[in-house]
């Protein structure tokens, strides 16, 4: 991988609030696991419920990649 | 007991006759089909039983219709060219592009060196992918003769299929040229081409010597070394020709995965009877299930026959395809087949997601897979690097395997053949399915081929 790190562009930018909790979300790092595998990755977080979104561009973009790769038949 | 029926030729007059496929008291399954001139016939066509055969088959099977095909008139295997009862559009389309060849293989299908040189002219050539591109195109082109690299302008040929819309670029060779030239992989590679589809046999010269006629295992080694230094990835083509080479089968795999990722995979082509094949037609054939199971066992168990599967573009009893990821510690992974899977070049899908999927791999190692941005941090951006490792990784490190099962006149089936997926560019026929146009009666007389 090269030095450049790479960032996925969530938009509005933290402007999301958690409707459980009433308050915004802020940058932290979640973990996605799958089969044994994590991948730590920042996602907007709710700091109350723990609640993370998770934007559909990145979920079927490069999260469903990583799955195709990984998944069992 | 018959189980099925089917559609085949005469070997010796190349008159279509029906056929049955027969579950023998030996627990194989043979093609069985008499001509009222000449005689019945048995052939082996799967090395095991009825439920393993029909297990292979893959449900949910579409159809493409050829583009502007042609009106039928004398029946199938007669009317290539591609005829609208065709049910694939083709994916590979190999270019014959010369006759001319530096090896005399006992083997080779289009018996090539054997008449008056005979190269296609660069405006031949370029009718040719006008002919594809207004037929469907684009597809992944196979660079092929001969041998391919006899001529001097491949890298000419090439610009001038990518400046026609062509993005896939297969060279099809015994690699003689990689090995001796100094910086051909590399002038090839600039010019487009995508990946060598390298004549691998063996790692000993005793294979060699049987199926292509001389001593060639230092040659290879030198040709998968330069289109290393070139970043020009290699696939290994193995003939399997039963007691030849079939004890070989693990030897190869294990050093192509050692090899990864310059060498990108390895694909089978069990020995079939047709064009100038001198070797003994009573030998034993090699079908799918014994593929799987030699590299099963002459892998120690580290690719399994679960592993694979048959293409799902072409009929599956055409071929068999397993991917993996080799993972840090140097273990294998099997991958999941995703839809669509074919095994007739080196991209190993006929779709244009992995079309790009290679030429992402190949053009540029240090492509992002997916457009995202690129920038400082800000509120608005999250990492995702650890994703973009892993599919980095990924694509340097993902193998396939794979093998196809060249029909013959003794094996022929046209429910298969109406499936081929791979055609020869003939300049008067078009294209011509691959079993088709190399199709010899017993005499060595082809159907189609000049």
């Amino acid at each position: 991988m090269s030095e450049v790190k790479s960032f996925y562009e969530v938009d509005p930018k933290g402007q999301f609030i958690c409707h459980k909790c009433g308050i915004p979300l802020v940058k932290s790092d979640a973990v996605f696991g799958y089969l044994n595998n994590a991948f730590p990755v920042e996602m907007p977080v709710c700091p109350k419920c723990g609640f993370v979104y998770v934007p559909e561009d990145l979920a079927l973009g490069k999260v469903l990649q990583v799955e195709k790769v990984l998944e069992d038949k | 007991m018959v189980f099925a029926k089917t559609k085949s030729v005469c070997p010796v007059c190349l008159k279509v006759i029906p056929a049955e496929k027969d579950a023998d008291r030996d627990g194989n399954i043979y093609m069985l089909k008499s001509c009222p001139e000449h005689g019945s016939f048995k052939t082996l066509i799967w090395e095991g039983d009825v439920r393993s055969y029909l297990n292979w088959q893959i449900e949910n099977r579409s159809i493409e219709a050829p583009v502007d095909g042609k009106e039928p008139s004398k029946g199938c295997p007669y009317d290539c060219g591609l005829c609208k009862e065709h049910l694939r559009k083709g994916c590979c389309m190999l270019l014959e592009l010369t006759t001319r060849c530096n090896l005399r293989c006992p083997v080779c299908f289009a018996s090539a060196g054997e008449k008056e040189s005979n190269d296609l002219s660069l405006e031949e050539i370029e009718k040719q992918y006008d002919y594809l591109m207004s037929h469907g195109g684009p597809f992944n082109i196979q660079l092929s003769g001969g041998e391919p690299t006899m001529r001097d302008d491949l890298p000419e040929i090439i610009s001038m299929g990518l400046k026609k819309g062509f993005s896939f670029f297969q060279l099809n060779t015994n690699g003689i040229r990689l090995a001796e030239e100094p910086g051909y992989a590399l002038e090839l590679k600039d010019a487009g081409l995508s990946c060598a589809f390298l004549q691998f046999d063996s790692l000993s010269d005793d294979a060699y010597l049987v199926l292509r006629g001389r001593k060639l295992r230092d040659l290879k080694l030198k040709a998968i070394e330069n289109c290393r230094e070139a970043g020009l990835g290699v696939v290994l083509v193995p003939v399997i020709a039963p007691g030849v080479n079939d004890n070989e089968i693990g030897d190869i795999l294990k050093f192509a995965v050692s090899n990864i990722p310059y060498v990108r995979g390895v694909h089978f082509q069990p020995v079939s009877y047709f064009g100038r094949n001198s070797l003994d037609r009573s030998l034993k054939r090699i079908t799918i299930p014994l593929m799987l199971r030699l590299i099963e066992e002459q892998t120690g168990g580290i690719m399994k026959k679960a592993d694979f599967a048959g293409g799902e573009a072409e009929n599956p009893y055409c071929s068999f395809h397993a991917s993996y990821l080799r993972r840090k510690d140097g273990s294998l992974k099997s991958l999941p087949r995703a839809g669509g899977n074919s095994s007739c070049c080196c991209c190993n899908t006929a779709s244009d997601d992995t079309r790009n999927f290679v030429a992402t791999q190949w053009g540029s190692l240090s492509a992002p897979a997916t457009q995202d941005t690129y920038r400082s941090a800000d509120n608005g951006l999250t990492e995702t690097s650890s994703l973009d490792a892993f599919l980095e990784y990924a694509l340097k490190n993902t193998f396939t395997v794979s093998g196809m099962i060249f029909q013959d006149a003794y094996n022929l089936d046209l429910q298969r053949l109406k499936r081929c997926y791979i055609c020869e560019m003939d300049r008067d026929l078009g294209m011509v399915p691959f079993c088709a146009y190399n199709l010899t009666d017993s005499n060595g007389k082809y159907l189609y081929r000049k």
